[in-house]
């Protein structure tokens, strides 16, 4: 059984009487336990819209979401989630380690063990030199990694991470993909998205391309090269959405 | 219930650092303090006024610290996206809510306190010092406090903080003047008219229940028994919003 699975999900947003914005469409993907899954698609394809339905920050127009068997409401799901939101932001007034201690209390881990994690996650990206900084001193990039160590303070069993390494320098990203491969070797299940095509291609074992809330194809990126006559990922990334393009105006003409 | 605890500690942290509360304090400080240079008055009404002027500061500076932490509890969240990571925590919408009204509330216990701590202060420099009557009243204020901070809260979670502003005071001065209203109803002939107005008069908070300073003032005393109703009848409105919140709320995309 998938560790996260979709049904038919869609998402539909609705503004104002008569405008709509279909931003899912259909989509029905499982992602299982040792993956690490990356979502890729350009802008407005849908992406963010389907990790926060994911945590229920959201609510699906149609479909249903199962992780680890319950529904995405449920709290015990959440135990074992971490979640990095897309330019994260937290209480500013905060210092990284008061941002840790805070989440971590929700997860109701003992002070103890929240207090010697941070300060393991601190250094793993970091920021430890800046643990008495107040959030709203940091930059971008150090937000994406408090972020991080954020969504890692409970030791998840799955970790969603959305965009995780925009906004960082060059070697914050090859510490993040190395980060990402550790941690799914010492056994978490990764879901990400991502527009940096090069690092889905280094760091995930499967990939799906969403394109106008279109799941239009996933799979291993050996496999869909070859479905795709591709040559890498890029061209890959290219050839599918040409090929849904092309299809629509054929469907419209 | 301890999630929701965890939040509201945040939550009053969160607001101890925002300007609004100390600017509020500051302020109605200076109006209790003002109210002892009313000299000219005789010993006795002198003592009256400055009462009058205490409650009545407490009270009001009090719903504006309740409407503002209120209207900032969870606009301010959704505003600055901290709610993405707040709600993807294990933590129920329902908690969220208890924990904000209980942040808030501290917030208001704290303004409370520290207001009252400089009238009393005030009234030993009269050498007056302040009888069971004066903690009554505070009490009650407080709770009054509460309710106002719940109701404002409620309205948050499904409305946007311009509208929220200006119900929140249009129903403080409604709520105080409904007692009026009451009267008025009582001279109604038409029943329609009648029980549209008995039916709002049961669904608007009656601030006035919770002022006894008018009393306490001129020193009748106020039965426990009172004190205890009107702290039931508190709680009971503060239990309505936050169930609407918690009902809103859960509905709510962010
Ligand atoms: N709250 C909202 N209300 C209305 N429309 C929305 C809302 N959020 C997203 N959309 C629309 O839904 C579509 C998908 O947006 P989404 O944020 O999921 O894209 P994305 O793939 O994450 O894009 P990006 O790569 O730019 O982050 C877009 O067309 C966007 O305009
Ligand atoms: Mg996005």
């Amino acid at each position: 059984m998938a560790l996260i699975e979709t049904r038919g999900l869609s998402k539909i947003y609705t503004l104002g009487k008569n405008r709509q914005v279909v931003a899912l469409n259909n989509v029905t993907i499982g992602i299982e336990e040792g993956e690490i899954f990356g979502i890729l698609g350009p802008n407005g394809s849908g992406k963010t819209t389907c990790l926060k339905l994911l945590l229920g920050i959201i609510f699906p127009t149609e479909g249903e979401i199962e992780i680890m068997g319950e529904n995405q409401y449920s709290v015990t799901a959440k135990k074992n989630i971490g979640f990095l939101p897309e330019n994260p932001y937290y209480y500013d007034y905060l210092t990284g380690p008061e941002i840790l201690m805070f989440y971590g209390k929700l997860f109701d881990i003992p002070v103890s063990v929240i207090s010697s994690r941070t300060e393991e996650l601190l250094h793993l990206v970091g920021l430890y030199d800046a643990r008495n900084l107040a959030l709203k001193h940091y930059s971008k990039g150090m937000l994406e990694r408090i972020g991080l160590a954020a969504s890692l303070i409970n030791d998840p069993k799955i970790l969603i991470l959305d965009e995780p390494t925009t906004g960082l320098d060059p070697i914050g990203c090859k510490e993040t993909r190395d980060l990402l491969i550790k941690l799914n070797q010492a056994g978490k299940t990764i879901l990400l998205s991502s527009h940096f095509l090069s690092e889905v291609e280094r760091v995930c074992t499967r990939i799906a391309i969403f394109h106008r809330g279109y799941l239009l194809s996933s799979g291993t990126l050996d496999g869909l090269m070859k479905d795709y006559q591709a040559e890498n990922l890029e061209d890959l990334f290219v050839k599918t959405i040409e090929k849904f393009d092309t299809q629509e105006k054929q469907e419209v003409a | 219930m301890k999630k929701a605890w965890i939040i509201a500690l945040n939550t009053f942290h969160e607001s101890l650092r925002k300007k609004t509360f100390y600017i509020l304090l500051v302020v109605a400080l200076v109006v209790i303090g003002a109210s002892r240079f009313f000299s000219f008055l005789a010993a006795e009404d002198e003592l009256k006024m400055i009462k009058d002027v205490s409650f009545s500061t407490i009270e009001f500076f009090g719903a504006l610290i309740a409407i503002f932490t209120a209207l900032a509890a969870v606009s301010g969240e959704i505003e600055k996206r901290t709610i993405y990571p707040l709600l993807s925590k294990p933590i129920t919408r329902s908690n969220f809510i208890i924990g904000k009204l209980m942040g808030q509330s501290l917030i208001i216990l704290l303004n409370v306190i520290l207001m009252s701590i400089f009238f009393i202060v005030l009234l030993f420099i009269k050498k007056s010092p302040p009888d069971i009557e004066t903690f009554k009243t505070i009490f009650l204020i407080f709770i009054e406090l509460v309710l106002i901070g719940s109701i404002t809260l409620a309205v948050a979670t499904f409305a946007t903080d311009a509208f929220n502003l200006i119900f929140s005071f249009f129903l403080y001065i409604v709520g105080h003047l409904i007692s009026y209203g009451k009267s008025l109803l009582e001279r109604v002939e038409n029943v329609v008219l009648k029980g549209l107005g008995e039916m709002l008069y049961t669904v608007i908070p009656n601030y006035e229940n919770f002022n006894i300073k008018d009393k306490v003032v001129v020193g009748v005393q106020v039965s426990w028994q009172y004190i205890g109703q009107t702290f039931i009848y508190g709680i009971i409105y503060i239990a309505i919003a936050v169930l609407i919140g918690i009902y809103f709320f859960n509905k709510r995309e962010v």
